[in-house]
């Protein structure tokens, strides 16, 4: 009989004009002079513009605006920013953008409602045992799905580490999902996190740690990337789309966080670590060949995928033994369309910027992931090495 | 009125299998880490003095292990006045004894949140095929081959070194059987 826990209190305030929410969430925490986390990227694309218009509208100026985060966030960006939220006296942090800027956003608010400079201390799990600040988040990518879940990695640059975070006091109050701010996303960044999106619902409805409630956002999430990205890949400003992929993106994110990801992710992690290529990239490239790799044990959950990922006809016309092997054809005609759409890589060789020689240092830190150890098979160096070979060409 | 009277004692042998699959695990995890190839590989990445613990939620039973400057754990039993450079916690005596009575995968009581770690997730990945790889000595094929992922083909070690340890495990099975009877 198995056993499984399922955590998401986070408010999902999402659709047509979600943003004009903001003033009245901000003034249900009590929040008056809250202070925005965000980058560069998300200011230039205009997409800070429309938040600050939006509660400026609904009578709350916004004035303190850090958005220089990095896009590796470090231990000195996360000192710097919590220094300038005591200065300003907040009272509250709004993050807007991908992953870098929401893990940064998280890091702050423990310095800030914990006390201290060095974030470090606060580092591992368990350690918080209360609640932080008021906290909220826009996603500006529909793919990490951080803003429902409840870790943060922040690099050591003085030590070459990087520290992990986990804690359930670290989610946000809400997670505001406006197509808005997914509407400019250019072509290969919308392809990418698309496929990560897709990899936290696949190997969340494949791993270990798979349980009904998960596996019903997983299931739900996949259907929704798989109706909607390539149209969204041909049609870029359907903004109804967009929103499905947004949405798709938080579902899969509450589904992984619950659920934990696999082997993709561990050799994901390391590729990105050693060839510096962008996470969702690093999904798309591993995805089939892990499951391929995982057969053996997934044969009975990746059958099921099927309907969500090819649809109702295609999942009735193929016999139930090929089930799982369509599904696995079904992903890679999907990356296949994708490299026609925007040139996104489906080899380690396409990408252009790995080399053979280093397969075998990102096969050793794969097995020293801790993503390794909800991996349905248990995979040794070896194994690592065969998938890696195989992903590449 | 007789349940009420059995239950403590189950618990109380539960408790008591669990203290002393620790102690076989402790010991079994020196002698291994000693002579194979395999754990020492797995254990070389941890720095010297590097301090291991499993513990039992709250305050209960518990082994410690520290990495030798020759590569080796040694066993230091179940206590220890220093904080552990990386814990093991299971939420429940219960938890531990599934585990320990292998019943329930190592990695699957992770995933079940039935585990919590404390400390770097890299080491417990590997602290985590260690265990496995003990399993696979100290245990016959067949239950071993529910209490781990995979079960290797080559076990390619001399038997006496693991004698001992299934001696233990004889005792330990009896205890199995006490809690599951009652
Ligand atoms: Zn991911």
């Amino acid at each position: 009989m198995s056993y499984y826990e399922f955590f998401c209190p986070v408010k999902v305030i999402a659709g047509q004009a979600a943003l004009e929410h903001l003033p009245y969430e901000f003034s249900s925490r009590a929040v008056e002079r809250p202070m925005v986390v965000t980058d560069k990227g998300v200011r230039n694309a205009g997409l800070l513009d429309k938040v600050l218009a939006a509660c400026e509208e609904g009578g709350m100026d916004i004035t303190v605006v850090y958005d220089d985060v990095p896009a590796d966030s470090s231990k000195q960006t996360v000192t710097a920013i919590a220094k300038e939220y005591r200065k300003q006296k907040c009272d509250g942090i709004l993050a807007i953008g991908g992953g870098s800027p929401i893990d940064t956003a998280k890091a702050v608010n423990i310095l800030v409602s914990e006390g201290g400079d060095d974030i470090a201390q606060y580092a591992g799990s368990g350690v918080l045992k209360r609640p932080l600040k008021p906290f909220f988040v826009i996603p500006t990518t529909a793919g990490t799905g951080s803003e429902v879940t409840n870790v943060a990695v922040i690099a050591d640059t003085e030590k070459e580490v990087k520290l992990p975070f986990a804690s359930s006091f670290m989610l946000p109050d809400a997670a505001v999902i406006d197509p808005r701010m997914t509407l400019t996303l250019p072509p290969q960044i919308t392809a990418a996190t698309g496929m990560d999106a897709m990899t936290h619902s696949v190997e969340a409805f494949t791993c270990l740690a798979k349980n009904p409630l998960s596996d019903a956002y997983a299931a739900a999430a996949i259907r929704k990337i798989s109706n909607n990205l390539l149209k969204v890949m041909e049609k870029p400003d359907d903004a109804e789309r967009r929103l499905e992929l947004a949405q798709a993106s938080t579902m899969a994110g509450i589904a992984f966080s619950n659920s934990m990801v696999g082997l993709v992710h561990a050799l994901g992690h390391s590729l990105g670590a050693v060839c510096h290529l962008p996470h969702g990239l690093c999904m798309s490239l591993f995805l089939p060949y892990v499951l391929e790799y995982n057969l053996g044990q997934i044969r009975e959950p990746l059958s099921e995928l099927l309907l969500h990922l090819a649809g109702p006809e295609i999942y009735a016309m193929t016999p139930k033994s090929q089930r799982a092997e369509e599904s696995i054809a079904t992903i890679r005609k999907l990356r296949d369309d994708l490299h026609r759409h925007c040139g996104l890589p489906r080899t380690l060789q396409e990408t252009g910027k790995v080399e053979k020689s280093q397969l075998d240092r990102i096969a050793q830190m794969t097995i020293d992931d801790g993503s390794i150890m909800f991996n349905p098979k248990e995979a040794s160096l070896e194994d690592a090495r065969a998938v890696l070979e195989k992903a590449w060409a | 009125m007789i349940r009420e009277r059995l239950r403590p004692l189950a618990s109380q042998a539960k408790r008591a299998y669990v203290q002393l699959m620790l102690d076989v695990v402790g010991r079994s995890l020196e002698a291994i880490s000693e002579v194979d190839d395999q754990v020492r590989n797995e254990v070389t990445v941890l720095p010297d003095g590097f301090l291991f613990s499993m513990q039992v939620m709250p305050k209960g039973p518990a082994l410690f292990m520290r990495k030798q400057r020759d590569g080796s754990l040694q066993y230091l039993g179940g206590s220890v006045a220093q904080r552990p450079d990386l814990s093991i916690q299971f939420k429940h005596l219960h938890h531990a004894f599934l585990v320990l009575s292998f019943q329930e995968k190592t990695a699957q009581s992770f995933a079940n949140d039935r585990m919590l770690v404390d400390g770097d997730l890299g080491y417990a990945v590997r602290m985590t095929r260690v265990l496995n790889r003990l399993e696979t000595f100290i245990l016959p094929r067949l239950v071993a081959s529910r209490a781990v992922k995979e079960y290797p083909d080559n076990l390619g070690l001399p038997e006496k070194v693991f004698s001992a340890a299934r001696i233990y495990l004889k005792v330990a099975m009896n205890f199995v059987d006490t809690v599951r009877s009652s």
